[in-house]
């Protein structure tokens, strides 16, 4: 060493302070995801973009799941926890069934879903979850969760990598924020949009961020859970959806009861 | 306005050689703190290829295990055939591949034999790979990866169509109709692509591309790799799977062209 | 930017432009001053904002206002959007390796010339370092850059009078700034014509 005035850093580093090396267990696959609530029904959407930095994973990754029949879980951040945690939560969902011979309630997954999460408090699902459907009073509801299992629920929210384009966008749209009914007509009330408006909605929300995030696009999903007695009508008639938009319906999971699912497929831009 | 990810923040380094090596280095006796099973690749294998094709499915893989930037093992074979109708071919550490061989092997005799003595159904390709990425994500979550990129190809007998999906070692799973590992997701998965799309269409439901189309595109790719992944050798091989059974070609080269390089001026020992 | 915070959008409307900001000036997370302007004129058809470091934001300023006037006396005639926004370029350019924390709008109408007799509504947005870019909708920048984006992207339409370009970039603003900690305490939007400015100071969320 005195052959060194000064001895280079890297020779030092090699006794001193061992380069740290450890293995990281997330990832981030990018997407976004948004649910909002009617009076009676709710919708759930995500696009189907699956990414990692720079690198497109596939154009088609699932990120909306069908709980029950009143019942939507949408998942965004590390895609590998995601699909783990769904698969897990719809194995609770089938003990309850056989346990108890209905299936389980929508405020009952959600508490579920917090405890689940907070279980891995210290080595967390690295996933945000929206849960979308029909409350027992037949109402659409929109519960929303962090990684660690904190919940609420709301008429709308948005999640994942263009939450930030979404969600103010919302604010004004849906609990309207910032606007004033002219003066002596109904106020406003959040939650109470038709399903046409709804839906306008969601596409414009993720057309939106398909233009301005590079982690938003391909293609999207679209779940539409009505509510027992409900007309279909405003969602199958083809003149009312947008072009190139699909709607099928998803039957029955359990015994069915009333409540139906949809799901509407639309294309997003691929750049 | 949105953070790149630092590549120090991944498993994969600047230049996305896939895996990450690096050089052991020396602890201090008295620097034993609590046990992590986390290891760091070793002898690594560089991409693999795959793309589906209007019988069945292809998976390409070079021959070379390398110790670092040594290519150290140039005979050595990453597809790996398991049962009649699926195969995997595997990136990232070769030690690990060697073991997850080893295991699978094992669990396909043991259904072998379950198979002689009762009407037995055998996995298919769907099954094989939902155990892996279960065994992947497993392992990732006790902080243990196994350190291996793979891609699952195979023919579904029951729905007669082809598979192929990706489970890497964070448990990270897809499918897509053309997919690659490492390096091959930068230079190989666009030619792929655009391969895939010129006849299926950007959503997939024209014409696939026929076995020796599919075959010729691969080879392309495996050129294309050769020529800038500085971890790749010229020689591979091509692993096809339809409905008849799984097949590994011989190693083979592509036809690579160098004259260019008597142009160039400012590498090596010229004096002009 | 996160030091001061605050935000600036623009828009092109038909034959009019409006830019737009919010009024916090903070000390972090710490609000200290409701009444912040960070755009100004440069004309009676151009304005320019300057979300950012608020320090810069003053000196980038008087240095504009010396740079067009020597301009106004020396040329005779007012800057151009345009001319003005290279002349802000350079100007960022000129501190490369020590830069303005400032990320500038300019929105401007072009008085017709012979040469030029339609000239089209002008926006445009640079970086710290004068990289320009001039986009045919809208520009933000700021610490509610990113929800800008994504309201304006949901709001804006093509060919909006005035009175609708008000209404638009105003609820865009407000409601991206509601969302971003650093930014709101009031906004103010400005609406260029052809024969006038209109200036409005909006009421906002003060949490």
């Amino acid at each position: 060493m005195a052959l060194y005035s000064n001895a280079p850093a890297s020779y030092a580093d090699h006794t001193s302070a061992p380069i740290e090396h450890r293995f990281n267990p997330y990832s981030d696959n990018g997407g976004s995801i948004l649910a909002i609530a009617g009076k009676d029904f709710s919708v759930i959407a995500g696009d189907t973009r699956q990414s990692e930095g720079y690198n497109i994973q596939t154009r088609y990754a699932r990120k909306v799941w069908q709980l029950t029949d009143k019942a939507v879980l949408a998942t965004n951040g590390f895609a590998a926890d995601g699909n783990n945690f769904v698969k897990r939560v719809k194995q609770r969902l089938e003990w309850y069934e056989h346990a108890h011979h209905k299936p389980m309630g929508l405020k009952s997954i959600a508490r579920m879903i917090q405890t689940m999460l907070y279980a891995k408090r210290f080595f967390p699902y690295y996933v945000y979850n929206i849960l979308g459907g029909i409350e027992e009073d037949g109402s659409g509801a929109v519960y929303s969760f962090d990684p660690v299992g904190s919940y609420e629920r709301e008429a709308c929210r948005a999640a994942g990598a263009a939450q930030s384009l979404i969600q103010p966008f919302l604010d004004n749209q849906i609990y309207f924020k910032n606007q004033t009914p002219e003066t002596g007509s109904e106020p406003f009330i959040p939650g109470n949009l038709p399903l046409s408006t709804v839906l306008s909605l969601v596409v414009d929300s993720f057309t939106s961020a398909t233009e301005r995030h590079i982690e938003v696009g391909d293609g999207m999903e679209i779940y539409v859970v009505m509510n027992k007695g409900r007309t279909t009508d405003d969602l199958l008639d083809k003149k009312k959806l947008g072009p190139g938009m699909e709607v099928e319906e998803l039957g029955a999971l359990g015994e069915g009861g009333g409540e139906r699912t949809f799901l509407v497929r639309a294309a997003l831009k691929r750049d | 306005m949105w953070k790149q990810r630092s590549p120090g923040q991944s498993s994969f380094n600047d230049y996305n050689t896939f895996p990450l090596p690096q050089t052991q280095r020396v602890q201090p006796s008295y620097a034993h703190g609590p046990t992590f099973h986390t290891q760091q690749p070793l002898v690594t294998g560089t991409s693999v290829l795959g793309i589906k094709f209007d019988k069945g499915v292809m998976i390409a893989a070079d021959n070379l295990a390398s110790y670092g930037s040594l290519a150290r093992f140039r005979d050595i074979q990453r597809l790996h055939p398991l049962g009649q109708h699926t195969l995997i071919g595997v990136a990232g550490d070769m030690s690990d591949y060697q073991w997850l061989q080893k295991e699978l092997d094992a669990l396909l005799r043991e259904e072998d034999a379950l198979a002689l003595t009762d009407s037995h159904p055998s996995l298919s390709p769907k099954n094989i790979y939902q155990l892996l990425s279960n065994l992947f994500y497993a392992r990732r979550s006790k902080m243990n990866p196994v350190w291996n990129a793979v891609l699952v190809g195979g023919w579904d007998k029951v729905k007669a169509e082809s598979f192929l999906a990706y489970v890497d070692l964070l448990g990270t799973t897809y499918t897509a109709p053309t997919l690659a590992t490492g390096f091959g997701a930068h230079l190989a998965q666009p030619l792929l692509r655009e391969a895939y799309e010129a006849k299926a269409g950007i959503d997939g439901t024209g014409p696939l591309l026929t076995q020796e189309e599919a075959e010729k595109v691969l080879e392309d790719c495996m050129k294309v790799l050769f020529y800038r992944d500085a971890r790749s050798i010229n020689k591979f091989q091509i692993a096809t799977i339809t409905a008849e059974g799984s097949t590994i070609s011989d190693s083979k080269s592509a036809d690579t062209y160098w004259a260019f390089a008597e142009g160039l001026r400012g590498y090596g020992a010229q004096t002009q | 930017m996160e030091l001061n915070g605050g935000s600036v959008v623009a828009m092109i409307g038909k034959d009019c432009v409006a830019i737009a900001s919010d009024l916090r000036l903070g000390n972090q997370q710490v609000g200290i001053a409701s009444n912040f302007d960070k755009v100004f004129p440069v004309n009676d058809k151009l304005y320019y904002g300057l979300p950012g470091l608020a320090t810069d934001v003053y000196t980038l300023r008087e240095h504009l206002r010396f740079r067009v006037n020597m301009y106004r006396m020396k040329e005779e005639r007012e800057i151009t959007p345009k001319t003005f926004t290279h002349l802000l370029s350079s100007t960022l350019y000129e501190k490369r390796f020590g830069p303005f924390f400032i990320e500038p709008v300019v929105a401007g109408l072009t008085t017709p010339t012979p040469l030029d007799p339609n000239p089209k509504p002008y926006i445009s947005t640079m970086d710290t370092i004068g990289c320009i870019t001039t986009p045919k909708d809208f520009a933000v920048a700021g610490t509610a850059a990113d929800k800008l984006y994504g309201v304006a992207e949901g709001l804006w339409e093509p060919d909006l009078e005035p009175e609708d370009l008000f209404e638009t970039i105003s609820q865009t603003l407000l409601n991206a700034v509601d969302r971003d900690a650093l930014s709101g305490w009031g906004a103010v939007v400005h609406i260029i014509t052809h024969d006038k400015v209109i200036t409005r100071t909006l009421r906002a969320r003060m949490d």
